[in-house]
């Protein structure tokens, strides 16, 4: 990582905490030490990324990816991901959708949006912590734009 | 309106009833015609009868006459030369007596006349006869005084009043006939015309009942038309609503089964790091008895602990575990389902009988394994369908057939396809299998229902699969089945799946 870089941080928009725990555990274990800030409904993680006026000036100079969950209690996944995207202060933080859906037709409209990496959380709980595992390695060596 | 049966009969009943009229009175007339051409043949031979009756009255009067006319110049002047009218009528007086009385034999009145006129001819020739002789021998005043007798006279007036009644009869036979031939041409006339009549009534009556029936016939035919649009109508909109409804019970099955997989992922993580934690609990354990025994001094608790770390805890985690296992698969096979319903479908033109073909040899492996055989009998025309679907469907019937075949006998699997009224495709597979029994023969249809002995491992999802598949298409699938047997499942699918398509896309076909 950039040595002169802010430390990335971590927003991860996870609704349920279960997963969220789950998530956390494995990133820390595949040894990635960045802050991760939670958030369970889509309002406050927009309220977060893009601030109260949701003009994406909150954001601004910030190093972050993003961890997005699509089934939200208040908006889906696809909202958020889509307000990102289009907002010139976060439209370069990296966006990884990590859901349970393996819908052929959801995967497209995520990569259509924008999304950088799609992933399905597997049931089975061996693949699903290899797979944030794996994730987190993939962080710890990935270069993250400073947000505009 | 529709048209009664009871009213088509009786259409039929006036229309021949009016036809069997008009053709009796057309026969009346005929036949009155006949009988009238018939009578005026009678009418003009009594009509000739009575005029040569009359020429043979005016003959036999004028030969009188003649005769008498020569006489009497014979005697005025005594010149033989003036006796010639009286020798022609002397001479054919005979014959013209004989065919006088031949003409009058057939009418008894003129009969009876003639028969007193003949001897008063007879009489008067031989008057005449004698006056002429006297003269000849030079006697003529004592012809004369002959002639002054009267008698001759008296005979010529006898003969004169015969004559002319029977010439009057005549005449009168002549008006009568006329008459009656005239009064018959006019009752022919009125037949005629009341005939006509009555034909152009029947014409007319009949034609007006056909007219009033081929209306109501359009009529019905047009309701018809409007009956059966607003059916065509109302079929699509029907089958654009199930479309609609089967839509939403996809989405359903896919937000369901997608939500239900959430928690699961948290059980079965949550499970995995309580196994991790249990690993590291059951090593400290151990380590504190390295036997794996429980000293006896530890008390109960000890030894309750060393049952709960070491087989309590591993056994409810192992349960969790499976019962997580199977409820992911089922979660996965209501997902495949809903997907299979929200597929796109692709309408191409298929071989059935191919397909069959390359299904049978995809399982024909296990065929062989089974010493069995598959015979195909496929003779349909080309179906316009989603390949996959059929692909699937088939594959997963000869599957079917394959696993739950009865061991004790060879597998006989026989697939016969044809095509049915309505543009519809029936494919039949045949086997002769362990057979289903007759109460689950709907069930075995339903989403993780399996039917008779469950030894042989499966998630009761492939005909619900295929139900779903064939539903798609348009098509059904049922089946046939006596246990111990053999089954026989049998599908049913639209040679053209773009019509159906098409509705449920809410386009006009």
């Amino acid at each position: 990582m950039n040595p002169h870089a802010k430390p990335v941080k971590i927003v991860m928009i996870e609704d349920d905490e279960g997963h969220a725990r789950l998530i956390e555990k494995n990133i820390r274990r595949a040894g990635v030490g960045n802050e991760i800030i939670p958030f369970v409904n889509g309002t406050d993680a927009l309220n977060y990324l893009l601030g109260d006026d949701r003009s994406g000036v909150a954001s601004s100079g910030r190093q972050q990816l993003i961890l997005l969950d699509l089934n939200l209690p208040d908006m889906t996944g696809i909202d958020i991901l889509q307000k990102l995207k289009g907002n010139k202060h976060t439209k370069r933080s990296p966006i990884v959708v990590l859901t349970t859906t393996d819908d052929s037709r959801e995967i497209q409209r995520c990569y259509d949006f924008g999304a950088n990496v799609y992933i399905t959380k597997p049931v089975n709980y061996e693949g699903f912590a290899n797979a944030i595992r794996q994730l987190g390695l993939f962080v710890a060596v990935m270069q993250v734009p400073e947000t505009a | 309106m529709l048209i009664s049966d009871a009213s088509k009969i009786a259409f039929v009943r006036t229309t021949l009833a009016a036809l069997l009229l008009g053709l009796t009175a057309l026969i009346v007339i005929v036949l009155f015609n006949l009988w009238l051409v018939h009578e005026a043949g009678v009418y003009s031979e009594r009509v000739n009868a009575a005029r040569l009756q009359r020429t043979a009255i005016i003959d036999l009067q004028n030969l009188i006459l003649d005769a008498e006319t020569g006489q009497r110049g014979y005697l005025l002047t005594g010149n033989p030369a003036y006796l010639k009218p009286y020798l022609e009528a002397r001479q054919n007086s005979e014959a013209q007596l004989a065919g006088f009385m031949s003409i009058m034999n057939g009418d008894p009145l003129q009969k009876a006349d003639a028969s007193k006129i003949l001897p008063l001819i007879t009489n008067k020739l031989a008057e005449l006869q004698q006056t002429i002789d006297l003269a000849n021998a030079n006697k003529r005043d004592e012809a004369l005084a002959r002639v002054k007798t009267d008698l001759g006279q008296a005979l010529m007036v006898q003969a004169r009043r015969l004559f002319s009644v029977m010439l009057q009869r005549s005449e009168e036979t002549i008006d009568a006939a006329v008459r009656d031939e005239q009064q018959s041409i006019a009752t022919l006339r009125w037949v005629t015309i009341c005939g006509a009549i009555f034909i152009v009534i029947v014409v007319g009556g009949s034609t007006w009942v056909v007219m009033l029936y081929t209306r109501r016939l359009i009529h019905a035919q047009k309701e018809i038309g409007a009956l059966n649009h607003g059916l065509e109508e109302r079929v699509r909109e029907r089958t654009a609503e199930l479309g609609r409804a089967n839509e939403e019970i996809q989405r359903f099955a896919y937000l369901v089964t997608h939500d239900l997989r959430a928690p699961l992922v948290n059980i079965m993580g949550f499970t995995s790091e309580l196994e991790e934690s249990l690993k590291v609990i059951q090593s400290a354990f151990r380590s504190t008895h390295t036997s794996g025994e429980v000293n006896p001094t530890d008390g109960p608790a000890a030894e309750e602990t060393r049952t709960a770390v070491l087989e309590e805890l591993p056994e409810a985690i192992g349960f969790i575990r499976s019962s997580i296992r199977k409820m992911d698969r089922l979660i996965n096979a209501i997902l495949k389902l809903s997907r299979e319903g929200r597929r796109v479908l692709t309408p191409e033109a298929l071989r059935v009988d191919a397909l069959l073909k390359n299904a049978a040899a995809n399982v024909q492996h296990q065929v062989a394994e089974a010493d069995g055989e598959v015979e195909i009998e496929a003779k349909v025309p080309a179906v316009i369908s989603d390949r996959l679907a059929l692909e699937q469907i088939f594959g997963n019937l000869l599957e079917n057939a394959v696993k739950y075949r009865e061991p004790q006998r060879p597998l006989r699997i026989l697939i016969r396809a044809h095509e049915t009224p309505g543009r519809r495709i029936i494919v039949e597979i045949e086997d002769n299998g362990r057979g289903i029994a007759k109460a689950d023969h709907e069930r075995v249809f339903e989403l993780f229902r399996r039917s008779g002995d469950q030894s042989l491992p499966g998630e009761g999802i492939g005909l619900a699969h295929a139900r779903t598949m064939m539903r798609n298409l348009g098509g059904d699938i049922t089946l046939a089945s006596e246990l111990g047997q053999g089954t026989t499942i049998k599908l049913n699918l639209p040679k053209d799946l773009r019509p159906l398509l098409a509705i449920q896309n809410g386009v006009n076909p």
